[in-house]
């Protein structure tokens, strides 16, 4: 591949390091109506020290995906198959490059990974603060289920890490109603990475958010990643905060990974029609506000999701073999994958030399 | 000192509610009584005659007194602002019937330790087992655990309450004969401050006790669980789970504590159920509290002991409630930054 010097991209000798390699994690929901397939074959991989977008409509499953990665699933949901290698560093009894099957492990030692190793930020994080605790002592009880300090290290390290989204000290007095969308929301991200964990999983942490203050802790969680070199999976249904922020990302679509790629490559040249179709229904900034021409049609069910390529109903190339044969996710060129019968792809999962940095993405968005 | 203004602006307003609802339930009781016909000392005369066939004509003077010494002479209007002005500035009740001459206030200093022993460790034991059960029949909501408290909180609340207390007494006291069914202690020990009566006491309190525990931790459970099952779904209990908080900590400082709020004012809104109940599981076990003597009082139509029965409860109840509506800003928060 040709790497264009001066923008600082860089290949490295033996490929990208990854942290999360997610093969066909499947994760349903018992109802009266049937098994609702949420997340129906995910397959991924996340490298160390990238920002990985999840993109899709909403309902798509990339929550479900998310929290089948924490293991937070609740019945009726469980995870029915799949698996999804974690390679941290310096976790307590394992040697450095054994992997964790996150799906697998127990629930105790999940208990152990969560905040420390693996932190999340659960949509409508707003309200993810308990309404009747103080902000320090919510942050500190966590620091204390993870490592033995005290409480005035405990402390300190907090506001540290509160001092570093801008926040003052009084925060840590303070109790949640008492502060605005905008802090919570960074209270709640800045103390996720106080034991600077191997990868920060944020869904839709900013939705709710008014565009100043979203583009603000944007900004913020860039700065974050490039000083403490820390990865992000940044779940949003809005494409264009893709654009501002993921180095590669991935596209969902009816519970599975549609296409993907470096974000550079997915907005210049969408492969998948899905992608396409997204990338169009962005809203121009400056243009006129006009009813989007992105995709047609209803998002199917998950109770009965459409034969062959799930796409199919909606899908303006659709050719005879869609609707019988479901295309499977591969490689089309170096570090890009798609799922869709127009393409001929290679059933390799995942290409090497696919990283890109910051800096590109910057340029192009 | 805008703060403050609204806090004290509150506490005013809670005061005032409280004193306004004393007073008006104190006039709705006491006009209601008397309303009905007949009064003691002519129920009393009644009796008499009935029992003894003695022609009460001639002693219609002696009637006439005592009518006079229980204030029966004056009109209702006369008798109910002496009766406040005898009760708010000389803390007198007037005499009973019951237990006549015996000061009413005599009486109920009497038996309020009994009653306010029996039902305040028993309301608050309920209070706190339905919790515990409650948050872990939520927490544990597919298990077999759940569907049994949950079974039984629902039986229980369909039964009388009574007839839980009468099942007792026919097994523990009757049947196995373990436990004393009647009384508040032993008559051979001296009462005072000695292991044997405390002892004595305390067996005795049992069975009335347990009763009353048996069906108000139904209420409880149920309420607590559904409070639970909702609180589960609530983002901060996700995250408090995504930091890899050990379980007894969500369920206690995320879980519990936030059903904590609903369920203090449960409790104060419970506490106005408690004298009706308390009547006929102190009538059922003979203690000698005040829903004892009420019963009896009722019976009697002794105005005085029903006045002083109603309005000593009527005001514990309210203070208690208004006492839980002045902590409520200490335990949340949120009500804190709305009243001050
Ligand atoms: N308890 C449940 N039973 C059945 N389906 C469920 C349940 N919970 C969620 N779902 C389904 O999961 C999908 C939502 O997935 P989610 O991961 O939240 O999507 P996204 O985050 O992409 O918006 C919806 O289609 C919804 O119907
Ligand atoms: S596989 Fe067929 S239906 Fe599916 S996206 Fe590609 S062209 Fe469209
Ligand atoms: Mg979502």
């Amino acid at each position: 591949m040709q790497v264009p010097v001066d923008l600082g991209l860089q290949a490295k000798p033996k490929g990208p390091d990854t942290l999360i390699d997610v093969r066909d994690m499947r994760i349903y929901y018992a109802t009266t109506a049937g098994e609702a397939k949420v997340v129906d074959g995910v397959d991924l991989r996340i490298y160390r020290d990238e920002i990985f977008g999840v993109a899709g409509e909403s309902g798509c499953g990339k929550s479900t995906f998310v929290e089948g990665l924490l293991r937070l699933i609740k019945l009726p949901g469980y995870i029915k198959s799949g698996t999804a290698q974690f390679f941290p560093k310096n976790v307590e009894g394992k040697e450095p490059d054994e992997p964790i099957d996150l799906l697998k492990i127990s629930q105790q030692d999940m208990r152990k990974l969560r905040w420390k190793h693996i932190a999340y930020v659960p949509q409508g994080a707003m309200n993810a603060l308990n309404p009747v605790m103080r902000i320090d002592d919510q942050i500190v009880d966590a620091i204390h289920a993870h490592v033995n300090m005290s409480r005035k290290d405990a402390i300190e390290l907090m506001l540290k890490q509160l001092n570093m989204v801008g926040l003052p000290p009084y925060v840590a007095n303070q109790y949640p109603h008492e502060l605005s969308g905008g802090m919570k929301q960074r209270v709640t991200i800045a103390s996720s990475i106080s034991l600077s964990p191997d990868v920060l999983m944020a869904d839709e942490p900013t939705t709710a958010l008014d565009v100043n203050i979203q583009r603000i802790i944007l900004q913020e969680l860039k700065e974050i990643r490039e000083r403490l070199g820390l990865t992000i999976v940044y779940v949003s249904h809005d494409m264009a905060v893709h654009a501002e922020l993921a180095d590669r990302m991935g596209i969902m679509y009816a519970g599975s990974v549609v296409e993907v790629g470096t974000t550079i490559d997915i907005f210049k040249r969408p492969l998948h029609p899905y992608t396409q179709g997204l990338i169009k229904s962005i809203p121009k900034i400056g243009g006129p506000r006009e009813r989007l021409v992105g995709i047609p049609g209803l998002a199917p069910s998950p109770l009965a999701w459409p034969s062959g390529c799930k796409f199919h109903p909606r899908c303006s190339k659709a050719m005879d073999i869609c609707r019988q044969v479901a295309p499977r996710l591969g490689v089309v060129e170096e570090g890009r994958q798609v799922a869709c019968h127009l393409y001929e792809t290679q059933p390799k999962v995942e290409s090497e030399n696919s990283e890109r940095t910051l800096s590109e993405i910057k340029l192009h968005v | 000192m805008q703060k403050y203004k609204r806090f004290l602006f509150y506490v005013l307003r809670k005061v005032a509610t409280y004193l306004f609802t004393i007073w008006a339930a104190f006039t709705i009781t006491f006009f209601l009584f008397r309303s009905l016909p007949g009064d003691p000392v002519s129920a009393w005369a009644g009796a008499l005659q009935q029992r003894y066939a003695v022609n009460m004509a001639g002693g219609s003077e002696m009637v006439e007194a005592y009518r006079k010494q229980f204030g029966l002479d004056k009109s209702i209007s006369e008798q109910y602002f002496s009766w406040m002005y005898n009760a708010i500035v000389h803390q007198k009740l007037g005499p009973s019937f019951v237990n006549f001459p015996r000061p009413v206030e005599e009486l109920l200093a009497e038996r309020i330790p009994w009653t306010v022993g029996l039902l305040s460790v028993s309301i608050l034991l309920a209070w706190v087992i339905g919790l515990l059960l409650g948050a872990l029949a939520g927490w544990l909501r597919n298990s077999w655990i759940s569907s049994l408290l949950t079974n039984y909180a629902v039986v229980i609340s369909q039964v009388p309450p009574y007839l839980v207390a009468v099942m007792l007494v026919l097994w523990l006291g009757y049947s196995w004969r373990i436990l004393p069914t009647q009384g508040a202690w032993d008559a051979q020990y001296t009462k005072g401050f000695n292991l044997p009566f405390i002892l004595s006491v305390l067996k005795h309190a049992i069975l009335p006790s347990v009763s009353i525990i048996l069906v108000s931790v139904a209420g409880w459970i149920l309420s607590t669980r559904s409070l639970i099952v909702n609180i589960l779904g609530e983002d901060y209990l996700i995250y408090a789970e995504a930091k890899g908080l050990p379980t007894s900590q969500l369920l206690l400082r995320y879980g519990l504590r936030n059903a904590l709020l609903p369920q203090t004012t449960g409790l104060a809104l419970s506490l106005g159920f408690i004298m009706s109940g308390q009547l006929l599981i102190e009538t059922l076990f003979l203690y000698p509290g005040l829903g004892e003597l009420l019963a009896r009082a009722i019976g009697a139509f002794d105005f005085n002991t029903i006045m002083g029965c109603v309005m000593l409860s009527i005001v514990t109840v309210m203070t208690a409630s208004l006492i839980i509506d002045l902590l409520l800003p200490l335990i949340d928060p949120r009500v804190r930054a709305v009243v001050s």
